[in-house]
């Protein structure tokens, strides 16, 4: 180790030990020639003996030479500064090239470090992050397979104790909430952790301690408080804070202690401002029944649980181990609730599935599409490569001459590989640099533009990332120099020497025009994603939601976790739906008790001639004000909406959805039915309108049935949020509205306003991001494909040039010559588009459940697609082709 | 006076040679390749060809270190140095060449 150190500084400064080799030499020689005159020697006599004694010289240099010289060092640096004179002197291949690879690795970077980020990364602490879970419960639900991480904590429990294959258990949620008191509360995410959680993590606080189980018990935990790091730095100046009060939601905090720097705990997101006991948290719901039955009923699902598998139990044990556990648990709550569907029906299992959510079971649809626009983003590395390696065959041809002098001067193929293969890797490495730069820019844009919930994507200080785009841009380099070379290698070398310019490269290009046919074919397949993704976003978008919130106004009045009566929430809402109606530019408001993709109510619902209602599918309702169809502009098809009179003490009425009239009587008018709501014993609720459908959870998955009941009749204190439909575009309007209604709300509640359309593209955003990032890497693919061929395309016009001389001399028209061109262009795209297309039918069955309402086979965009390939391909030949034209006869004629 | 034969080095003990030489004090090339005639009466002649080859493998090894310093004539010349690794390499070479000396003269001169 130590001899090699010496041996590389040695290298670094030879060309000072030469010198001083030299002079030692020279030292040597002196003395041995006084000697020689001491022992009475003429001085020339005198001088030829010392040079006699001391022998060769330049060997003696040569020999110690040899000793600080690494020879492949050396070599290596002269086929690097070779391969940049080189580049130096083509700067448009060079550019070209770099920019090329720069694009792909900047896509696949840019895409690592968002999936990465979502789906991979371990969680900073955590301790043997391999044996780490998340619990996934999955089970029946009217014949669709159901599958959720978010359950009751009294489920928890039946998982702890009924299994055996665990060493460690912790349940948790994020909540957002208001934190702090007054001016300087916001709402913020806070993380609601059992005790043992922080057991799963190496790690002390860095103020203070963690909570302990003591302080995490049932029926309400302890009034203690942990902060973030960055939460502590930001609000506190990362001051002395032990034993300071802090107000979260409606619970008077004690600070106990700080998490140390970067603990994020398991945060998919943003990270937690404060970590408190699960069960202060739940035992100080506001809603009392939670509060009070948290722990012993199944009615409340909202925290998930991370778990430990003891050494030894594979992730199938730990999975069978859960799923016995969970039959168990629905016995369970069978016992409490009879009336629940039974174990043998629901087929209650679970899974031992991956920490982070995106990757386990019941990922959403946005992080599959990620997931695809990762695979898109290799798709256009390989293009890139392809491409690139077209290029530099091209240029390997061109120089064949050049190689076959070289060669025949004897240097040898290994060395002639290693050039290649130096002068690629420097065009990656150079590609990697560009490539980290375009990563760094772009993630900004697609962070900005698609992933707001993505923390950072910060490329330049990711080691992840930049391992990734180093590891891409290693294989792009032996991906791109293998094949040229090989051919530099091999070849006919007298042949080469012998022929001149037209002859040779021509017939060779058979490779090049396999690598193009594949360019082309991934170009259609990616083309034929995006107009897939593009056409699903035009139906989401175009779709009749059963609502039009495009000028709608979302107000949530949060309560901070104080306790309100019926009476008062009803006041509440009252006081802000006037408020509300009298600011300016609003057309009309409600006062709601769910909202779509929000919120939802249920309860069981009785229909004379029906058996049980709840088996047809799911109902919800919504106790609104009459306004409500106004406001939301859910069109009313039959019948009338309610009115102010429909209020406590007249009959119950009620609307329902189209769908819901059909499904609960069929073939029979709806309006004038009865249905009861809550319980068999109330009175008829009457059907007196019947409103067209609306999306109410999601937009893709089952389609439910909606009721709407006057919120003076049913439920008056569950109203939670205002509409406001605006005039216009309701943004400008916003903290006018928030002013005008916050000055309405008692306490330290306060009110939020959001456009109600950011929620609706929040709910898009899948299919947005796949018609973004498809359309975006579809183009780039194209775009590179096409320069591809036009490269290839005029380089083989240029070889031929002789011939199409002849050709022209002989009497061939210009449009023989252009046919001849174009058509090697047109058949070569021909090839790519068919394959491509075969292989993105092939591939629509995978891509199918990411789309809306749009069959992967569409003809309409594979054609489009086809014609657009081909056109690009006729354009691309059309450029060389006229230059073929111009070939002229007679310099044909006379070089031979 | 007939010249005493000059003898070629036993393959492997110039290092040894040399690291011995050096123990006494820093010396130049020149001055070990004198110091080597001297003591053994002209036997052993180095040849300067593959005095100064050894003397940069074993600088690379870590036993010696070179450093340019003033002769007693105010010449500069380079200086070597034994290093305590050098040191340590000197005494095990030394002691398994005694040993296979001593092999060898136990099979040449049985008693």
């Amino acid at each position: 180790m130590r001899e090699w150190l010496i041996r590389l500084r040695d290298w670094l400064r030879r060309d000072r030990l030469d010198r001083e080799l030299v002079e030692e030499l020279r030292f040597h020689r002196e003395q041995l020639e006084r000697e020689a005159r001491g022992a009475g020697a003429p001085p020339e006599a005198a001088a030829y003996a010392a040079r006699r004694r001391l022998g060769n010289q330049t060997v003696i240099r040569e020999e110690a030479r040899d000793r600080w010289s690494w020879p492949w060092l050396d070599h290596f640096l002269k086929d690097l500064r070779y391969a940049f004179r080189g580049l130096r002197r083509s700067p448009g291949f060079s550019a070209t090239v770099i920019l090329t690879l720069g694009l792909g690795i900047g896509a696949n970077a840019a895409m690592f470090g968002v999936i990465d980020r979502l789906m991979f990364r371990p969680f900073p602490y955590l301790r043997d992050p391999d044996t780490v879970h998340r619990v996934y419960l999955t089970w029946q639900d009217r014949e669709r397979s159901r599958t959720s991480s978010a359950f009751e904590y009294t489920r928890y429990l039946d998982l702890k104790k009924f299994t055996t294959s665990f060493s460690q258990f912790a349940g948790l949620a994020t909540r957002r909430v208001a934190v702090g008191l007054g001016d300087a509360s916001r709402e913020r995410p806070v993380a609601v952790v059992n005790a043992s959680f922080f057991d799963f993590f190496d790690m002390r606080p860095a103020l203070g301690r963690f909570f302990v189980a003591s302080e995490d018990v049932t029926p309400k935990g302890a009034n203690v408080a942990v902060l973030d790091y960055g939460f502590w730095q930001r609000e506190f100046g990362g001051k002395n804070v032990l034993g300071q009060t802090l107000q979260v939601r409606n619970i008077s905090c004690l600070i106990i202690g700080v998490a140390p720097k970067g603990f994020v705990g398991v945060a998919e997101n943003e990270p937690p401002a404060v970590y408190i006991p699960i069960t202060t948290s739940a035992g100080n719901e506001p809603f009392q029944r939670m509060a009070e039955n948290y722990y012993r009923t199944y009615n409340w699902g909202w925290m998930s649980v991370m778990l430990r598998r003891k050494p030894g139990v594979s992730v199938a044990a730990a999975s069978r181990d859960l799923s016995q556990a969970h039959v168990r648990s629905w016995n369970a709550e069978l016992a409490l609730e009879p009336r629940g569907t039974p174990a043998a029906v629901a087929r209650p299992a679970a899974v031992a599935g991956r920490l982070r959510t995106p990757a386990g079971p019941d990922a959403g649809l946005e992080s599959k599409t990620l997931l695809w626009v990762t695979g898109v983003a290799v798709i256009v590395m390989l293009i890139a490569c392809a491409n690139v390696t077209n290029l530099m065959l091209a240029r390997v041809l061109r120089r064949r001459r050049e190689i076959a002098v070289r060669l025949a001067l004897g240097v040898s193929r290994k060395r002639l590989l290693a050039q290649c293969l130096t002068e690629s890797m420097l065009l990656a490495g150079l590609g990697c640099v560009a490539g980290v730069a375009i990563a760094q820019w772009g993630g900004a844009a697609l962070r900005h533009v698609l992933l707001r919930n993505i923390s950072a994507l910060d490329v330049v200080t990711d080691s992840r990332t930049l391992l990734v785009a180093a590891g891409f841009a290693l294989a792009a380099g032996l991906l791109t120099g293998l094949a040229p070379a090989l051919l530099a290698g091999k070849g006919d070398l007298a042949g080469a020497l012998k022929a001149g310019a037209r002859e040779g490269g021509y017939h060779r290009s058979r490779m090049r025009s396999a690598l193009l046919v594949v360019q082309g074919a991934l170009s259609v397949i990616l083309l034929v994603g995006a107009g897939l993704f593009v056409k699903s976003l035009e139906h989401v978008r175009s779709l009749r939601m059963g609502f039009d919130a495009e000028p709608v106004l979302y107000a949530t009045a949060n309560m901070r976790g104080m306790r309100t009566t019926e009476a008062e929430q009803e006041t509440l809402g009252l006081a802000l739906l006037t408020a509300g109606q009298a600011i300016p530019g609003v057309e009309s408001a409600a006062w709601v008790s769910a909202a779509p993709f929000q919120s939802s109510s249920s309860t069981n619902l009785y229909v004379e001639g029906i058996d049980s209602v709840r088996k047809l599918g799911r109902f919800t309702y919504q106790s609104t004000t009459p306004d409500f169809f106004k406001t939301m502009d859910t069109r009313i098809l039959r019948g009338r909406s309610f009115t102010a009179q429909d209020r406590k003490g007249t009959p119950l009425v009620g609307l329902v959805s189209e769908a819901m009239a059909q499904a609960l009587w069929p073939g029979k008018d709806a309006i004038g039915q009865c249905m009861r709501v809550g319980n068999d014993t109330m009175p008829c609720t009457t059907v007196i309108g019947i409103a067209e459908n609306a999306v109410e959870r999601s937009f893709s998955g089952e389609k439910g049935f909606m009721y709407y009941l006057p919120i003076a009749q049913y439920e008056p204190g569950s109203g939670y949020a205002l509409m406001l439909r605006m005039r216009g575009d309701p943004r400008p309007h916003q903290e006018t509205v928030r002013k005008v209604l916050q000055a309405v709300m008692p306490g330290q509640s306060y009110i939020r306003v959001q456009p109600f359309d950011e929620i609706i593209d929040t709910e898009r955003r899948s299919w947005k991001v796949g018609a973004t990032m498809f359309v975006a890497f579809g183009v780039l693919a194209l775009l590179v494909a096409a320069v591809g061929l036009y490269g290839v395309i005029t380089y083989n016009v240029a070889q031929r040039m002789h011939e199409l001389g002849v050709r022209i001399a002989l009497g061939a028209q210009a449009k023989d010559v252009v046919r001849l061109v174009v058509g090697q262009g047109v058949r070569l795209a021909l090839v790519g588009v068919t394959l491509g297309l075969g292989l993105a039918l092939f591939a629509a069955k995978w891509i199918q459940p990411l789309l809306f309402q749009q069959s992967a086979r569409d003809p309409a965009t594979y054609g489009l697609v086809a014609v657009l390939l081909l056109s690009v391909a006729l354009l691309a030949s059309a450029l060389p082709a006229r230059r073929a034209t111009r070939a002229d006869p007679n310099s044909a004629l006379r070089t031979d | 006076m007939t010249p005493t034969p000059r003898r070629d080095l036993l393959p492997g003990t110039l290092d040894m040679l040399i690291l011995k030489t050096l123990t006494i004090q820093p010396m130049h090339g020149y001055g070990i390749a004198q110091h080597l005639q001297r003591l053994s009466d002209d036997v052993i002649r180095v040849e300067e060809g593959s005095l100064y080859p050894a003397l940069q493998r074993m600088r690379q090894k870590g036993w010696i270190r070179a450093g340019w310093r003033q002769t007693p004539n105010n010449q500069r010349a380079r200086y070597y140095t034994v290093t305590r690794a050098g040191r340590r390499r000197l005494g095990d070479e030394q002691a398994g060449f005694l040993e296979l000396v001593r092999a060898i003269g136990r099979i040449l001169q049985p008693d």
